[in-house]
């Protein structure tokens, strides 16, 4: 396995206050990595920082060899791809138009569609499950199907790394799983590395390959599920008494707040 | 008072010909021949032929600016008379040559001036807006008018001591002004990276007072002649003939082609800078080039035409609920629309006081401040562009 994505001694801050402090962790073709953490740990500042929009004050990030900050906007562009938190989109954009703008990096400044861009947007419609709703505007869909605009979108960057920042929040059970399931066959078809924030981490142990739990911007722990997500590290982590029982049928680790 | 004024036109008191007869025999004219375009497939098809909508419409403005005045002159005349201008095509004269020299020489450079005008205003209107990333940013109320204003005064009382020249200063005075007013309201109105619709106003309502207040200041101390002064600072023409838009040309071509180019990277804004720079866009270099371009168009229309509000306003808007919000679609079509608009406000303003002219900046704030309400009320509700 080689290593798309390699996070060496990452350091950020917002002024002064640092936010964090030396990550360091590789993602592999195919591997989806979540990242956990409880509110403030750094997780969406780390997703900023490694896809180039925040600064780095220390260490470095690297895409297949290369170092993300010295790459240009359109050359990060086509290396890495970010779904955004799930938030109301507006605009009278059609659904076709909006990931066509995942094309930006190929294209040149008058945004001109090649065969090529126009392949890929068909591509990425169908992968997202949206080719039915090429046409529809955005602010006329539901928050599920908007998430997969955005995710639709960030495919068509074609990129071998995708980042997702908490992209199941305000989103319906059948939605939440619904996209999980999507990512997960796009990592196991598309050969993508995917470093994924979650909030819930029920969801974290049925979707993700490793995980990366952060607390106060710091690395705690980072392996498989079974090995990270334990009663006593996460109680300590979020602070809070929590109960780690397998899942009664997978077996996987699922986290209860203690009652 | 208002409905005075147009039964003194009807009767023709005002302007020799009756014009609101003429008017009238056209409008049926056309129902008779094109009611094709009253019925729904008719609306459809000018909903599906967006370009071709809104250059019929500038072409009828174009027509009738020309054709109206103290002499009205019937617009299959001016076609005539404009053909026998083509190298070669030679047109029987059928019309005097005094009509021939009150179009060639007064109205078309007059009307052409207005046309581009209103174009630069509206399609700068629009980049603004997509720039900012909110409905309400039209080159006035952001206070980019009042500096580019402020720049053309200090080059106008300029030349008075450089003669001739200046008049091809004038414009870059207005640019210079332009670039440091929309620098200054956009810090100003900058909140964590976002340029929310109340300081964003508020900024360039604070920045244009002070930037007109310089300019007032400015023109009393000097020996501009009052009457133009005030003209210009209420959105009056202060010059007339072609001078002005062979000045006003080479400027307002290529800040209009520029701008037009930049619909792409208007788009992929919308989004918000951070998305924006991780689809690949160079965002520093995509806002340079949007506030150079519609800096350098805004001014160079307020540097001839006066401070002209809402034109940047309401063009865009109307455009949009028509045919939505693409801007590589947007920006041409603001330049044909805003040539249609302030052709008509530029018609009112002869007609509305005639014999005297009011300045156009009047019509169209008086036609601009209901719409900007109404925005504002409907705004609440929309978050994104």
């Amino acid at each position: 396995m080689v290593a798309i994505l390699e996070i060496s001694k990452l350091c950020t801050a917002y002024g002064k206050r640092r936010v964090l402090h030396e990550i360091s962790f590789d993602v592999q073709a195919g591997e989806i990595l979540a990242l956990i953490g409880p509110n403030g740990a750094g997780k969406t500042t780390l997703i900023r920082a490694v896809s180039g929009t925040l600064p780095i004050e220390a260490g470095q990030v690297q895409v297949s060899g290369r170092n993300v900050t010295q790459l240009k906007a359109a050359e990060r562009a086509r290396n890495l791809a970010v779904v955004p938190q799930a938030r109301q989109l507006g605009g009278a954009y059609s659904v076709e138009q909006a990931v066509m703008m995942g094309r930006t990096a190929y294209m040149g400044w008058l945004g001109r569609e090649s065969r090529e861009d126009r392949e890929v947007v068909a591509w990425a419609l169908a992968q997202a499950q949206l080719t039915d709703y090429a046409q529809r505007e955005i602010a006329e869909l539901s928050g599920g199907e908007q998430q997969r605009v955005l995710l639709a979108r960030a495919l068509a960057q074609k990129t071998p790394v995708l980042l997702l920042d908490e992209p199941t929040n305000h989103l319906d059970l059948q939605y939440q799983a619904n996209l999980l399931a999507l990512v997960g066959k796009l990592a196991r078809d598309e050969k993508l590395a995917v470093v994924m924030a979650l909030h819930d981490l029920n969801l974290v142990s049925l979707a993700a390959d490793r995980v990366a739990l952060l607390v106060d911007g710091a690395l705690e722990a980072l392996g498989t599920p079974a090995n990270v997500l334990t009663a006593d590290r996460i109680s300590a982590a979020y602070r809070t008494p929590v109960d780690v029982v397998p899942h009664p049928i997978s077996g996987a680790p699922m986290v209860l707040p203690r009652g | 008072m208002l409905f005075g004024r147009i039964k003194a036109a009807v009767e023709g008191r005002h302007l020799q010909a009756p014009l609101f007869v003429y008017g009238l025999r056209y409008v049926s004219h056309f129902a008779r021949n094109y009611s094709a375009l009253r019925s729904e497939t008719g609306i459809i098809m000018l909903r599906k032929y967006p370009y071709l909508a809104n250059s019929l419409l500038l072409i009828s403005a174009l027509l009738f600016s020309i054709a109206l005045g103290a002499v009205f002159i019937p617009p299959q005349t001016i076609l005539r008379i404009l053909a026998d201008q083509i190298p070669f095509v030679h047109i029987p004269a059928d019309w005097s040559n005094a009509q021939a020299s009150i179009i060639l020489a007064v109205r078309l450079p007059h009307t052409l001036l207005v046309a581009l005008t209103g174009a630069a205003l509206a399609s700068s209107g629009a980049a603004y807006q997509g720039l900012f990333r909110n409905p309400l940013a039209d080159p006035y109320l952001i206070g980019v008018a009042s500096g580019a204003g402020l720049g053309a005064v200090i080059m106008m009382t300029a030349q008075e001591f450089n003669g001739h020249i200046g008049l091809y200063l004038i414009p870059l005075g207005a640019f210079a002004g332009a670039i440091l007013t929309v620098l200054l309201v956009y810090n100003l109105a900058r909140v964590n990276g976002m340029v929310p619709l109340t300081t964003l106003i508020l900024a360039g309502v604070a920045v244009g007072a002070f930037a007109s207040a310089a300019t007032s200041s400015l023109m009393l101390r000097t020996d501009l002649q009052i009457y133009r002064a005030i003209t210009f600072l209420m959105g009056g023409s202060p010059m007339a003939g072609w001078q002005p838009v062979l000045a006003v040309l080479p400027y307002m071509l290529s800040g209009m082609a520029l701008l037009s180019l930049s619909g792409h990277t208007l788009n992929v804004l919308q989004f918000g800078e951070e998305e924006a720079q991780q689809m690949g866009l160079d965002i520093k270099k995509a806002k340079i080039f949007v506030i150079i371009t519609a800096s350098l168009t805004t001014a160079v229309a307020v540097a001839f035409s006066g401070i002209i509000g809402f034109v940047g306003l309401i063009v865009p808007h109307i455009l949009r609920i028509i045919w939505g919000a693409d801007y590589k679609r947007l920006l041409p079509l603001s330049m044909l629309a805003g040539g249609s608009l302030l052709l008509v406000s530029d018609m009112l303003a002869r007609i509305l006081i005639a014999p005297s002219t009011l300045p156009v900046g009047i019509v169209t704030a008086m036609l601009g401040a209901p719409f900007f309400l109404w925005i504002l009320r409907r705004a609440k509700k929309e978050v994104f562009w």
